[in-house]
């Protein structure tokens, strides 16, 4: 990331980088939040193109899914949920616990994303706006609640880790290239509202996160802890 | 945390009282279990219609083979699993409604024991008192310091003893009223066996309960109260442990000075001749016929007695011979 940030200053002083990015298929242009309008020689344009549009949700993502999935499925895999969960404590209060402690994570790589990226401003003179940086990391943070809680939700609701990981981690790539290409595959269209990547909004530090968006994904992500924590009393735990 | 509309059948206590009250004639028993099944998957029947009962203060032995049902008795009492039908309640709640409470006053070591690696053992146990609320820290220190605990070292770098270890004191610390203990001594040295024994004895005489699983005979016959004997995930009998002493065979292998006639032996009680081969005479025999076989024997010269407890898969055989339908 510090990488991406310091590369700006080569791309900022070649003005021809806009016409070359213009140049790209639509596909990838969409792909890459490449806006209508946007500026990739801007400091927010090209931390959008470089670290919003794939590196950071990808990385993001990764944690929130492994320390979603560890969390439950993982521990109980290890045979250590046996001893843990033979105390005197809910079940839906171990996963709801659980729940919390993933958003944690997620909460420190957003913010150390944030620091680095406030860090660097200054550095290689990117110029961002605050709020939107700020709004910016919320969606990042709720789209990793979302697949993070999936991902320990299900592993709550069924025994696998398998499909701990592979649940949450299909749907964030389905929902991602819905995103990225719904304009240009017309049938997919409609179906843009189930993503939570277009629900967030794309190009953020340019244009800011939708807020409602941002919150939509939140609520999402409660519902499916919830589930989890409802589901993981319906069922028996795997012996060690 | 208990929910306040608790139903405590017949108005006794539930544990959390005063523990005068709790092990007063009128307190529910330590276990019950009405009808308990548990099929998996539809169709491995691994316990069948179990109707058990152990009563406040007892040590109860639970015997029987590998995959007889043990664990899955075990993981029902904890409600780490869901019965396919019959209820279980543990110090007078049922496990299903108020498995939270029940499980306040138990302590579990569990079979195959797995701890968070990372961890020291202090910090282990630490992690788990946070999680259990209240412990008794000089009983949870004496524990260690009695059992020799490792505590300063990541567990990964124990051996299994030591592992357990840690697993006793936490099942222990916090003076349950109830203790179950699957397989216990597995991977103790005799030493700790013994200072594991006597820690049960213990604990029985404090008035608390002692629910043991064992595979083997002889580990639980010397401390156990009562003893119910699991096979194919039924309960074929409860005994004191006197009785099945009485029926718990020995292989006895007596090597005379030379030949001899071994029809005596054949008409003592519950004695049978398995094989003679020259002056070597196999047989089988209860521990109560012990006394007989060897005054029996001696009027011979004898070169070699070697007498051996037999393994529970055997008196099984031995015992359950009419009914018995494979494993």
């Amino acid at each position: 990331m510090a990488l991406v940030a310091a590369i700006f200053p080569s791309i900022e002083s070649s003005p021809d980088f806009n016409k070359l990015v213009e140049s790209y298929p639509d596909v990838l242009k969409s792909l890459f939040g490449i806006a209508e309008g946007g500026d990739i020689t801007s400091g927010a344009g090209y931390l959008d193109v470089e670290l919003w549009s794939f590196m950071l949700p990808l990385l993001v993502l990764v944690l929130a899914i492994g320390s979603g999935a560890r969390t439950f499925a993982g521990e109980e895999d290890a045979g250590r949920l046996e001893l843990v969960l033979s105390y005197p404590l809910r079940r839906r209060d171990a996963v709801l616990a659980k729940g919390a402690a993933v958003a944690g994570e997620i909460v420190v790589v957003c913010v150390a994303a944030g620091i680095t990226i406030l860090v660097f401003d200054p550095l290689v003179g990117l110029d961002l706006s605050f709020p939107r940086l700020a709004s910016a990391l919320m969606s990042l943070a709720a789209l990793g609640l979302l697949f993070g809680w999936l991902a320990l939700a299900v592993g709550a609701a069924v025994p696998s880790r398998t499909l701990a990981i592979g649940i949450p981690a299909g749907a964030a790539a389905a929902a991602y290239l819905v995103s990225g290409l719904h304009e240009l595959a017309g049938w997919l269209d409609p179906f843009r509202v189930l993503s939570p990547f277009w629900l967030v909004g794309s190009s953020p530090l340019q244009k800011g996160a939708d807020g409602w968006g941002v919150l939509a994904v939140v609520v999402a992500a409660l519902v499916v802890l919830l589930a989890g924590s409802r589901l993981v009393e319906r069922r028996d735990l795997e012996a060690p | 945390m208990s929910d306040p509309g608790t139903p405590l059948d017949d108005g006794v206590a539930g544990p959390g009282e005063s523990p005068e009250y709790d092990r007063s004639v009128s307190a529910p028993p330590a276990i019950e279990t009405v009808g308990l099944s548990k099929t998996y998957g539809g169709k491995v029947r691994a316990l069948v219609d179990l109707d058990l009962r152990v009563e406040r203060g007892e040590v109860f032995g639970y015997l029987g083979p590998n995959g007889a049902g043990k664990s899955t008795t075990i993981r029902l009492l904890l409600d780490l699993i869901r019965p396919t039908a019959g209820r279980v309640s543990v110090l007078g709640l049922d496990t299903r409604t108020d498995g939270v409470a029940s499980r306040r006053s138990v302590g579990y070591l569990p079979g195959d024991l797995r701890l968070a690696d990372r961890l020291t053992g202090h910090e282990q146990l630490e992690s788990l008192a946070r999680l259990r609320g209240r412990v008794d820290e000089t009983l949870r220190d004496e524990l260690c310091e009695r059992l020799g605990v490792i505590l300063d070292r990541p567990i990964r770098q124990l051996s299994r003893g030591n592992r357990q270890k840690i697993g006793i004191v936490q099942a222990f610390m916090h003076r349950p009223e109830l203790v179950v203990l699957d397989e216990p001594t597995a991977g103790l040295d005799p030493l700790l066996q013994n200072e594991m024994r006597a820690l049960l004895r213990e604990t029985a005489a404090d008035g608390s309960t002692v629910f043991l699983s064992s595979h083997s005979l002889d580990e639980v016959q010397h401390v156990a109260d009562r003893v119910g004997i699991i096979r194919s995930g039924r309960l074929v009998d409860v005994d004191a442990v006197e009785s099945l002493r009485e029926r718990s065979l020995r292989h006895v292998t007596i090597t005379f000075a030379e030949p001899i006639d071994p029809s005596a032996f054949g008409s003592l009680d519950g004695v049978r001749v398995v094989s003679v081969d020259g002056p070597v005479v196999r047989l089988s025999a209860p521990e109560t016929a012990m006394d007989a076989l060897v005054k029996s024997a001696s009027r011979h010269a004898i070169a070699d007695l070697v007498s051996q407890p037999a393994d529970l898969e055997e008196i099984f055989l031995e015992l359950y011979r009419e009914d018995d339908d494979g494993r």
